[in-house]
């Protein structure tokens, strides 16, 4: 099939009323949950995920994008007013965005976060149109021992970069390859962790377990501390942001948004990171950079570029690999799946109408981000008026029903609740909750590239290191091991200097 | 917590959880045929692998908290009352065992109805007049959407059932 004939056939799928209007929603709803503080953009599409059953794959695949896109930015709304992060990308917003609110000149940081957005945003589709489908090519090369060294190499680097440490990191990502084995064995058919349950025996439910770790946990540490979410929200104030202060900016602009797709592009790191790179850079190369810290405009955009450059990238992981970028595309993967899609290399292939619609979405999806964005921001006193007492309620009914809709299942929502207190527990002990997703999904992909590896081989393990694609995997996962563990030697060090300094 | 209490306890936790799963769980719960050729190839050995390596994960989380300066002051609390917060999520676990409960009993629009509520009333909301109306507003919506539109069949229960 031609490029023009692909084209066609993704336009063939998704030019019409009802994906346009997924994706418009997709982008309200998104920015709407980007925008309550203790919501979240992950949240948004946890429970946006079950109303998509009902839907054509890529209706709903389209409406789950949307709510991504629209998160990431909504995220930036109470991160400028109240200096509350709607979602962890945000945080580096609230460094010069706050400050610009503290001096009645909310609504230009606002402005200035919505053009950066969606900049970046527009840079970062392209770059996953350009890179993914190459990715793709490559890829089909790829054996069973080159995706189980690739998925090693993913796991390390999300549990390296999730958290505060590798090994909390690493210990997480073993919980959830240790749940991905419950269920029926892949190759004899055996149980594992069934206790003679037929509930058990296809093993747990994704849906219930990412919506039990990412939104149970939330109205757990509500319930733990009602009034954690309390803050004051300033006046978007006359000034917008002009054209020049934007021109001014675009350097940074353009800068952060390859940050965050060069970023967002290896599994993993998130957009968080890309946001804080991104924002150093600018300031370490700007005239104002004194004034970076005080109301800068540029950090503003310097930032939300380097999020929201993330978001489109972390999809080149996924479609090309099959292999979720971050929290946000794992639960996506799970929209393919139910509807019978596997992500990854074959999908370039068997479908591609699916592939270049999403990548048509994509493109209107920031004409529709600039759109929401620019209504969303004026319209924020109403969402930040939204009553926790009622809005956490209403989460956990959601949550219920989204959960059930997804197999007529009662015992999924026990999965849930279960699983909502693990998280709790991994919240209150600063585990990071990304890798025991992230490897509950390549769990038994993992497991069964590896067994499939040993029984070509006759059980030499020889065969993961057979070629220039599995050793550059295994170099990549040294390298990240070596690297993260230097850093946390060096972390502890400083930490003890600053101890005895402090004795002293 | 401080960062060190917090690195010994998840790595005593890891260790028993190893020695849990490759003591007890794993000869217990997970079977595998006798007729196996190969160990590696045995439905035994990943979750025998992912456990050992959970320990050793454990033992790291230890060695590594020896180092980490030890705390001299208590860290602040992030509430006033933590007796309050203890009690609050105690009651929050036995409204999801309730919910769990009365789901196939009761039909889930009128458990989720009281489930809205009961979670309303014990994070105090500050507005109950919204949290009632919404409590019961809700679920029948949800309840329109999931079974007359997605077609998914939601519990009726066995005392009052909606059309």
């Amino acid at each position: 099939m031609s490029f023009i004939d692909s084209l066609l056939a993704g336009l063939s799928l998704v030019g019409n009323f009802e994906s346009f209007l997924a994706l418009g929603i997709g982008v309200a709803i998104g920015v709407i949950g980007g925008a309550i503080p203790g919501l979240s953009a992950t949240m948004a599409v946890a429970l946006t995920l079950p109303f998509t059953f009902a839907m054509q794959p890529i209706t709903g695949i389209l409406l789950l994008l949307g709510v991504y896109k629209g998160g990431i930015f909504g995220g930036s709304i109470p991160a400028i007013l109240i200096k509350t992060p709607g979602t962890p990308a945000s945080s580096a917003t609230v460094l010069d965005g706050y400050p610009l609110a503290e001096k009645g000149q909310a609504g230009k940081a606002l402005g200035m976060a919505l053009w950066a957005s969606c900049t970046a945003d527009v840079i970062s589709n392209l770059s996953l149109i350009l890179f993914a489908g190459w990715l793709a090519s490559f890829a089909l090369n790829f054996g069973p021992p080159e995706f189980f060294t690739l998925m090693l190499f993913s796991l390390t680097i999300i549990a390296g970069v999730s958290g505060e440490s590798l090994l909390r990191g690493a210990l997480s990502a073993m919980l959830g390859l240790l749940l991905a084995t419950i269920g029926l064995d892949l190759i004899y058919g055996t149980n594992r962790f069934t206790f003679g349950d037929p509930n058990m025996m296809g093993g747990l439910n994704f849906i219930a377990v990412l919506i039990g770790l990412f939104a149970i946990p939330e109205i757990l540490a509500m319930v733990w501390n009602p009034r954690s979410h309390d803050g004051t929200t300033r006046a978007i104030g006359k000034n917008w942001v002009t054209f020049s202060e934007y021109k001014k900016s675009f350097k940074s602009i353009v800068r952060g948004s390859f940050i965050g797709v060069f970023l967002g592009s290896i599994p993993g790191i998130g957009a968080a990171p890309s946001a804080f790179l991104s924002y150093s850079e600018a300031r370490r190369t700007s005239p104002n950079k004194e004034n970076f810290g005080k109301g800068e405009i540029e950090g503003v955009a310097a930032s939300e570029a380097g999020n929201n450059g993330v978001a489109g990238a972390t999809l080149i992981p996924l479609l090309a690999l099959g292999v979720p970028g971050d929290v946000i595309t794992a639960i996506i993967i799970g929209a393919f799946m139910i509807h019978g899609l596997q992500p990854g290399p074959m999908m370039f292939i068997l479908n591609v109408d699916i592939i270049y619609g999403l990548f048509i979405g994509l493109i209107v999806s920031s004409v529709f981000l600039f759109l929401i964005g620019s209504v969303a921001i004026r319209g924020f006193k109403y969402v930040a008026d939204i009553p926790r007492g009622v809005l956490f309620p209403a989460v956990l009914v959601l949550c219920v029903y989204g959960v059930f809709a997804v197999n007529n299942n009662i015992f999924d929502v026990g999965v849930m609740f279960a699983m909502g207190w693990v998280g709790f527990v991994m919240l209150r002990y600063r585990i990071p909750a990304a890798p025991f997703l992230i490897a509950f999904i390549l769990g038994p992909l993992l497991e069964d590239n590896f067994r499939q590896a040993m029984l070509m081989s006759g059980s030499s393990p020889l065969i993961l290191f057979r070629g220039p694609i599995t050793w550059f995997f295994w170099t990549m996962t040294a390298i990240t091991v070596v690297a993260i563990v230097h850093t946390g030697i060096r972390a502890t060090r400083k930490g003890l200097d600053q101890h005895k300094e402090n004795e002293e | 917590m401080h960062n060190r209490t917090i690195q010994v306890q998840l790595g005593i936790g890891a260790i028993l959880a190893s020695a849990f799963l490759l003591l007890i769980a794993i000869p217990n719960w997970v079977s595998s045929p006798s007729n196996v050729p190969n160990i590696i190839l045995s439905p035994l050995f990943w979750p025998n692998t992912l456990a050992g390596l959970t320990g050793i994960v454990g033992l790291g989380l230890i060695l590594t908290s020896i180092p980490a300066p030890k705390p001299v002051t208590e860290e602040a609390s992030d509430v006033d009352d933590r007796a309050a917060a203890y009690f609050r999520l105690l009651a929050m676990a036995i409204i999801m065992a309730l919910t769990m409960f009365a789901l196939p009993r009761l039909g889930m629009v009128w458990t989720s109805m009281l489930a809205f509520a009961s979670v309303a009333l014990l994070i105090k909301t500050s507005h109950p007049k919204a949290a009632l109306i919404s409590a019961v507003v809700m679920p029948l919506v949800l309840y329109l959407f999931f079974a007359h539109v997605a077609g998914v069949a939601i519990p009726q229960g066995l005392f009052v059932r909606l059309p």
